[in-house]
C-alpha cells in the first residue's frame, strides 16, 4: 500500500486528489490535508463581490465528496515537511495542526510515500501597511467571505451615490509585485456595470490602479492578436474597453500604504502619489504558505526545498539570468521538487523561475512588476499531470517517467465578465497559447490561431458555463473526468 | 506630503472606440451564439494541442 498525501484542496490539489482516486485502487490511501472545510470556485468570487451571487453559489463542503471518493480528509494545516523521516522512522512525514473543532490546535505527524504540495497562496496583506479587510481599510475578493464583505461595502457606495454624493472607487493591485491582474480587471468592470445598472455611474469615479506597466499586460507580458488581418496588441484592445467604459487606469504603481480613505503609491517614474477613495478593492501579493522542512536529525533544511518567497523549488531554472536570456525552457515540466523523486509542488505552490512580464523597477529601485499568474486552468492541468506521474510510479515502479505539462506548452483561457445578465451581459474573453511565450516557436511568442481576445455577450455565457461545469467536475459528479482541466 | 503629485491617470484618447454597429454585434444573439461556439471550440483545441 502507498500513502499519497496532498497538502491543499484548491483547484490543483483537489484535481490531483480526484484523479488519484480514479487511477488508484482502494489498496492505496489518498489523504487530503486542508485547513478549509469547503471548496471555493474562486473565479466566481467576482460575482459574489458585486452581489450577483451568494457565497453558497461558489462553495461546497469537501468532506462528502471525499467520503464518496474514498479519500481521507483531514482538516488541518501543514506546518513542516520531514522528507527523510525522523528519529522514529525513515518514512517521510508531514507535521500538521488541526483546524476544526474538537481537534482544533492538535498537532499530528502523518507519514507519506508521495507528497503533493498544493497549498496555494499565502495572502500577504501585511506586505502593505493598511491593506486588506482584516487589519486595513480595503476589501478583497480572494475568498468568498472577503467577497461578501466587498459586496456589502459596494452596496453602501451605491446608496450614497443614490443620495447624490460623488464617490471614488479604486480597484486593482495592493503591491508592486502582485499577480492575478485579470481578477482585478474583471472586478473593476463588474463594479462599473453595477453602477450603471443602479443609474449612478455619472456620480462615481472608477480608477484601476495596477502594477502593470501597460494595460493588457495581465502578468503575461501582454499578447498579440490577429484582428481583421492585422496584428494588434492586448494593450490597444484593453485601452479601448477602458475608454469605452470610462474607467481611469493608473499604471506601473506600487502601493506603499493605505490610510483610511487614502491610498499612497509610487509609480515607475519614481514619483509618489496619494489618491482618496470611498471604496477600494486591492488584491494582496501572494507568497508561499509557510512550511518548514527538517532533516532526519531535526536540522532545518527549509532553504533546500523552498525559495525565499516560500514557494517550493521544482524542476525550473532558478539561475537568476537576465530578462534577455529568459526562455520557455526555464519553466518546470514535471513539478518534481529538487532533490526528491516523491515530492511535487503544483498550482501557486511552485516557485516560478522568474516573471513573464519584463521586470521593471522604479527610479527609486522599487520592483514594480506583475508576478506570473498560475491559477485556474494551468493549476488543474498541473494537478492532473502529477496525479498521472504518481499513479505510474505506484503501478510501474519508481523509475516510471514523469508526465510533463510546462506552462510554455499549455494554453489558458481568461474570461473576465463585465456584466452578468444572460441577454445584456458582456465579458472580455481571452485565450492564449502558450501561457509562457516561446519565441523559438512563434514570432509573436504565442500562436496567433489560439491567442485571441473577444468582447461581447458570448464571453459572459462562457464564464457562466465554466462556473457550472467546474463546480460539477469538482463535485465529482458522473463523468466528471471527461471535463478537461 | 510635499513630494506628492497628482495621480497619473493614463491618457486613453488615442484608444479606438467601438462603433454603434460593433456594440450591436456584441449583443446580437445570433452573432454571439456563433462566437460562443467558436470560443469553446478554441479552448477544446488548445486542450487537445497542449503537450501535456
Amino acid at each position: 500500500m502507498s500513502d499519497v498525501v496532498i497538502l491543499g484542496a484548491g483547484v490543483a490539489g483537489h484535481t490531483a486528489a480526484l484523479h488519484l482516486s480514479r487511477l488508484l485502487g482502494r489498496e492505496h490511501r489518498i489523504t487530503v490535508v486542508s485547513p478549509n472545510s469547503h471548496w471555493n470556485w474562486i473565479p466566481s468570487n467576482i460575482w459574489v463581490g458585486v452581489g450577483k451571487m451568494s457565497k453558497q453559489d461558489v462553495v461546497f463542503p469537501l468532506a462528502p465528496i471525499y467520503a464518496r471518493r474514498h479519500i481521507r480528509f483531514i482538516q488541518a494545516k501543514a506546518v513542516a515537511i520531514r522528507p527523510y523521516g525522523d528519529a522514529e522512522s525513515d518514512r517521510p512525514a508531514v507535521d500538521i495542526v488541526h483546524t476544526s473543532p474538537p481537534e482544533d490546535g492538535r498537532e499530528e505527524r502523518i507519514r507519506y510515500d508521495f507528497l503533493v504540495n498544493a497549498t496555494g497562496p499565502n495572502l500577504r496583506f501585511g506586505a502593505t501597511e493598511g491593506l486588506g479587510p482584516q487589519h486595513g481599510t480595503t476589501v478583497s475578493v480572494c475568498t468568498a467571505d472577503h467577497a461578501v464583505e466587498a459586496a456589502g461595502r459596494l452596496r453602501g457606495v451605491i446608496e450614497r451615490c443614490r443620495a447624490g454624493e460623488h464617490q471614488t472607487l479604486v480597484v486593482g493591485m495592493g503591491h508592486g509585485t502582485c499577480t492575478c491582474e485579470g481578477a482585478a480587471f474583471e472586478y473593476v468592470f463588474n463594479v462599473d456595470n453595477e453602477l450603471r445598472e443602479a443609474g449612478v455611474r455619472d456620480l462615481a469615479r472608477v480608477v484601476y490602479l495596477t502594477n502593470e506597466s501597460r494595460l493588457g499586460d495581465f502578468g503575461v507580458g501582454g499578447m498579440v492578436f490577429n484582428e481583421g488581418g492585422y496584428q494588434t496588441t492586448s494593450e490597444l484592445w484593453t485601452e479601448s474597453l477602458f475608454r469605452e467604459r470610462g474607467v481611469e487606469p493608473i499604471l506601473g504603481a506600487h502601493v506603499e500604504r493605505v490610510e483610511p480613505g487614502t491610498v499612497h503609491f509610487e509609480t515607475l517614474d519614481g514619483t509618489h502619489h496619494a489618491l482618496d477613495f470611498d471604496f477600494a478593492m486591492l488584491l494582496p501579493p501572494f507568497g508561499g504558505v509557510p512550511l518548514a522542512a527538517f532533516d532526519r536529525d531535526g536540522t532545518e533544511i527549509t532553504q533546500q526545498l523552498f525559495a525565499p518567497s516560500g514557494f517550493m523549488k521544482v524542476d525550473a531554472d532558478y539561475s537568476g539570468k537576465p530578462y534577455e536570456q529568459w526562455s520557455a525552457s526555464d519553466w518546470p515540466q514535471t513539478y518534481q521538487a529538487q532533490g526528491f523523486d516523491n515530492i511535487w509542488a503544483v498550482g501557486i505552490a511552485f516557485a516560478p523561475p522568474h516573471q513573464i512580464s519584463r521586470p521593471l523597477t522604479s527610479a527609486n529601485g522599487t520592483v514594480i512588476t506583475p508576478s506570473p499568474p498560475r491559477t485556474g486552468m494551468p493549476s488543474g492541468v498541473m494537478g492532473k499531470t502529477v496525479a498521472l506521474t504518481i499513479a505510474d510510479r505506484i503501478r510501474r515502479g519508481p523509475r516510471a517517467e514523469a508526465h510533463r505539462a510546462s506552462m510554455a506548452d499549455m494554453g489558458a483561457a481568461c474570461v473576465a465578465s463585465a456584466g452578468a445578465n444572460l441577454r445584456t451581459g458582456s465579458a472580455a474573453a481571452m485565450t492564449m497559447m502558450p501561457i509562457v511565450p516561446d519565441y523559438t516557436r512563434f514570432p509573436t511568442g504565442r500562436s496567433l490561431d489560439d491567442t485571441r481576445g473577444e468582447l461581447g455577450l458570448a464571453g459572459h455565457w462562457v464564464k457562466l458555463l465554466l462556473h457550472y461545469m467546474f463546480i460539477y467536475k469538482a463535485k465529482a459528479r458522473p463523468g466528471w473526468f471527461l471535463i478537461p482541466e | 506630503m510635499s513630494d506628492k503629485v497628482q495621480s497619473p491617470v493614463s491618457d486613453l484618447t488615442g484608444a479606438p472606440l467601438p462603433t454603434e454597429r460593433t456594440l450591436r454585434y456584441r449583443r446580437n444573439l445570433a452573432v454571439q451564439s456563433w462566437k460562443f461556439a467558436l470560443f469553446n471550440a478554441r479552448i477544446l483545441r488548445m486542450v487537445l494541442r497542449g503537450r501535456h
